[in-house]
């Protein structure tokens, strides 16, 4: 199956031409592997889409912050409006260390630590860059790719006409009955008693390597968190702290909540991509992260799960806002002499200096002398 | 120096603020154009300007008008720092640069927690599930079909103001009170859509899901689903923008703004709320003492001058000043705002002009004659219930400084004798 077909009467010329002798030690296979760590912000391959960062096709020759339809950060695109075009060298630069690199980069990762990861990675990239490709197989990660044209067919075979349509018995009449296999792929909320919950199982060890894969390029291989991504474990006794670490074991109250949010919409850029025995490991793994188990064979299952109560549980109480004093009913604000003496500053904005400065234009940002 | 007698000068140029350089200049400009006969006064009105010579650009440039070119930091602005990702993040709205009590749809503060999701119209579904006589499906054209109405509302971030509560911090009103918007919804009432659906005796709560990449979910009581909810899919006459919804969002109007779910492809009702990701870990409020509320919904009575402010400073000096500002409350209409010059030893009552809606932006304004000192400018917002705006040092006594959500203290704009105006906080 070639995907890249046109690539193939280049391909000579260019593993000659531009083939970097960094590259050559590079191994794609392994980079393969590597390449993991990216795929839940980037896809490569045939038909591969922007996801969180930009899609990585061509991306060997491609002037930096150039891929169409992405959004990037300004200092991306003005990296690739000062002439920096991707090659082997600047790409070993990049993927390093990237904030090092670019500033202000959007891409949340930290880099790759071992030099043979940046050779993989990029002899794999390679072979879906045009200019030097040797018609490589498509990989959309985690899915097998299928032949389009019967795909397609698949598509077209299955039009919403043919579904069997039962009208509304409402008082408009609109709309129609939805059918149990409609329910059932978009109603996968989960309650805390359990409801909702899926069959599967998961145990803590199962759960590290899909945490690590899947999770650790943002909450840290620990859940300590990268940046500014949320911190998902520690915190205990904080939460009357001056600075408080809100994570699942030291403030979420449910666990359903955990399950809930992995399967609907993690990993970020690529929701709804984790099995139901993989979203129970990560649970498991997490509780494990959060001290909630402290044994790597626990099984978090269907079955056990409602058993399961986060330590914070009991500190939500409902909005008692009206009960604050100055909601008292009655009160009538003050108009005159309301404070004995001038009134003076104890606090300026200006001190923190943390506001976004304007656009260069002479109205925005505040005049500040 | 500006060459005022330059013909070819750029439309840019000809400001009001090259007019005071002008006059500044006057004499020297006068001489060097020495030849030509020149009339006394404002040269843009004795010399013929471009734009009353040439011709200007037809009917069919902008078939979607624009602002002027000279609005264009009429935009609006993120806080790089506060968020990860720009994808999952937060812009302000100018409520520096706006009047009256609509905002315009381009400048609609956004918050999304899995980016913009792009959806054709006819590829979007609203499904009706759980304790209902009968499940539904809609297409948007048979939402289309049902009875549907027009409401101004506001809809404010639950975190607007969330920065502030440890000081001031922020410096305009744009950033410390920007995250709210205002525009008039056209939409079916929520109401005959579950009626539709039929739900049963024990359906007590409701679960709005979106069909973005964050599936975004919350709880909403059958209460206030039933009561003045609305399916919108206009905002201000037009489809909803995409960062706001588009083509389906729910408004749960004087609610926090994160339950309004945008793109909203599902309705489940139930017997129990679902204890989502934005109902427990996020959106709920860690008090002093480690307890934490949750499902504060309502949008407290709040205001904020937005002119002057940070971003708005006085440039024109002494005499009269136009000092205005918005008003909101939850729980109904603004029975009255009071504005204070002097840090809140005085307040005056402004006055509102513009419409008076419930659950609506309202605005106010006050209009003084400025003597040049310096002003502790302040407003503080009574709603039709009768609770009054809270300072923000009365809501720390409270609550602490970890709430992030529902800060809507009094804030305080320092006004000095140049009329920069700085974000502060005073004894």
């Amino acid at each position: 199956m070639l995907k890249f077909p046109k690539s193939a009467a280049l391909a000579v010329l260019a593993l000659t031409a531009f083939a970097s002798p960094s590259l050559a030690d590079g191994d794609a296979d392994a980079g393969q592997k590597v390449f993991k760590k990216c795929a839940a912000c980037h896809a490569v391959g045939d038909g591969a889409k922007h996801k969180v960062g930009p899609e990585l096709n061509d991306v060997f020759g491609r002037t930096a912050g150039s891929a169409e339809g992405y959004k990037y950060s300004n200092a991306m695109s003005e990296a690739g409006q000062g002439g920096l075009v991707w090659d082997a060298e600047t790409l070993s630069t990049y993927l390093a260390k990237p904030k090092d690199m670019i500033k202000g980069t959007k891409m949340a990762f930290a880099g790759l630590k071992k030099d043979d990861d940046i050779a993989n990675v990029l002899a794999y990239l390679k072979t879906f860059s045009q200019e030097t490709a040797a018609a490589p197989a498509a990989v959309e990660t985690g899915k097998t790719p299928v032949e389009t044209a019967d795909a397609g067919a698949a598509v077209e075979a299955a039009p919403a006409a043919e579904m069997a349509v039962e009208k509304s018995q409402g008082a408009f009449g609109l709309g129609r009955k939805a059918m149990p296999d409609e329910i059932a792929a978009w109603d996968i909320d989960v309650r805390p008693d359990g409801t909702g919950l899926p069959e599967g199982r998961g145990t803590v060890a199962e759960g590290e390597p899909i945490f690590v894969e899947n999770c650790a390029v943002c909450h840290g291989d620990f859940g300590e968190g990268a940046g500014r991504w949320p911190v998902l474990a520690g915190g205990q006794d904080t939460l009357r702290n001056d600075r408080p670490e809100k994570t699942i074991g030291s403030y979420w109250p449910y666990l359903s909540t955990v399950f809930d949010y992995v399967r609907r919409a993690m990993p970020f850029g690529n929701a709804r991509s984790l099995s139901d025995d993989d979203v129970y490991a990560l649970t498991a793994y997490l509780m494990y992260l959060n001290d909630i188990v402290d044994d790597e064979e626990f099984e978090l299952s269907k079955d056990n799960f409602a058993s399961v109560h986060l330590p914070n549980e009991a500190n939500f109480i409902p909005d008692d806002r009206a009960s604050e004093p100055h909601y008292a009913k009655g009160i009538e604000p003050c108009m005159s002499e309301c404070k004995p003496g001038p009134v003076k500053i104890t606090a300026r904005a200006q001190v923190i200096d943390v506001t976004p400065e304007g656009e260069g234009d002479e109205n925005s940002g505040g005049g500040i002398d | 120096m500006v060459d005022i007698t330059d013909p070819k000068r750029t439309k840019q140029a000809a400001s009001r603020r090259d007019f005071l350089k002008a006059g500044l200049l006057g004499g020297a400009a006068v001489a060097a154009s020495a030849g030509v006969a020149r009339a006394a006064g404002d040269p843009l009105i004795t010399e013929i300007q471009d734009w009353n010579r040439y011709l200007g650009e037809g009917v069919d440039v902008a078939p979607y008008g624009k602002p002027s070119e000279f609005e264009a930091n009429v935009v609006r602005r993120n806080v790089p720092w506060l968020t990860a990702d720009p994808v999952s993040s937060i812009n302000f709205t100018p409520l520096h640069e706006l009047d009256g009590i609509i905002t315009p749809n381009g400048l609609c503060f956004e918050r999304h927690h899995g980016g913009t999701a792009i959806i054709n119209p006819a590829d979007h579904r609203l499904m009706i599930n759980g304790l209902v006589d009968t499940p539904l499906v809609f297409t948007m054209e048979d939402l289309k079909r049902f009875p549907r109405e027009n409401r101004v509302y506001f809809l404010e971030c639950a975190a607007n103001g969330g920065m502030e509560w440890r000081g001031s911090q922020l410096n305009g009103c744009q950033f410390t009170h920007g995250m709210i918007h205002c525009v008039v919804y056209t939409g079916v009432p929520l109401r005959y859509l579950l009626e539709e659906a039929g739900v049963k005796t024990n359906g007590k709560w409701l679960l709005a899901e979106g069909a973005d990449a964050s599936a975004m979910t919350r709880s909403i009581p059958m209460e206030k689903a039933l009561d003045d909810c609305l399916v919108a899919f206009k905002m201000n006459g037009e489809a909803l923008r995409p960062e706001q919804g588009y083509p389906l969002r729910l408004c749960v109007p004087g609610w926090e703004g994160n339950m309004w779910v945008k793109w909203l492809r599902r309705l489940e009702v139930g017997d129990e709320p679902w204890a989502q990701r934005e109902e427990t870990s996020k959106y709920t409020d860690l008090l002093a003492n480690g307890k934490a509320r949750r499902h504060t919904w309502v949008m407290d009575v709040k205001s904020v001058i937005t002119s002057p402010s940070p971003q708005a400073p006085v440039t024109h000096g002494k005499g009269p000043l136009v000092i205005t500002g918005l008003a909101w409350s939850g729980n109904g209409t603004i029975k009255r705002v009071d504005v204070t010059l002097d840090g809140g030893r005085t307040w005056q009552t402004a006055r509102l002009d513009g419409p008076s809606l419930p659950k609506a932006l309202h605005r106010f304004y006050l209009d003084i004659n400025w003597d040049g000192s310096e002003l502790l400018l302040q407003s503080r917002a009574i709603d039709d219930q009768g609770l009054v705006q809270p300072t923000k040092n009365e809501l720390r006594a409270a609550r602490g400084e970890n709430s992030i959500y529902h800060n809507n203290g009094i804030q305080t704009w320092h006004v000095n004798n140049d009329g920069v105006v700085e974000n502060v906080e005073v004894s």
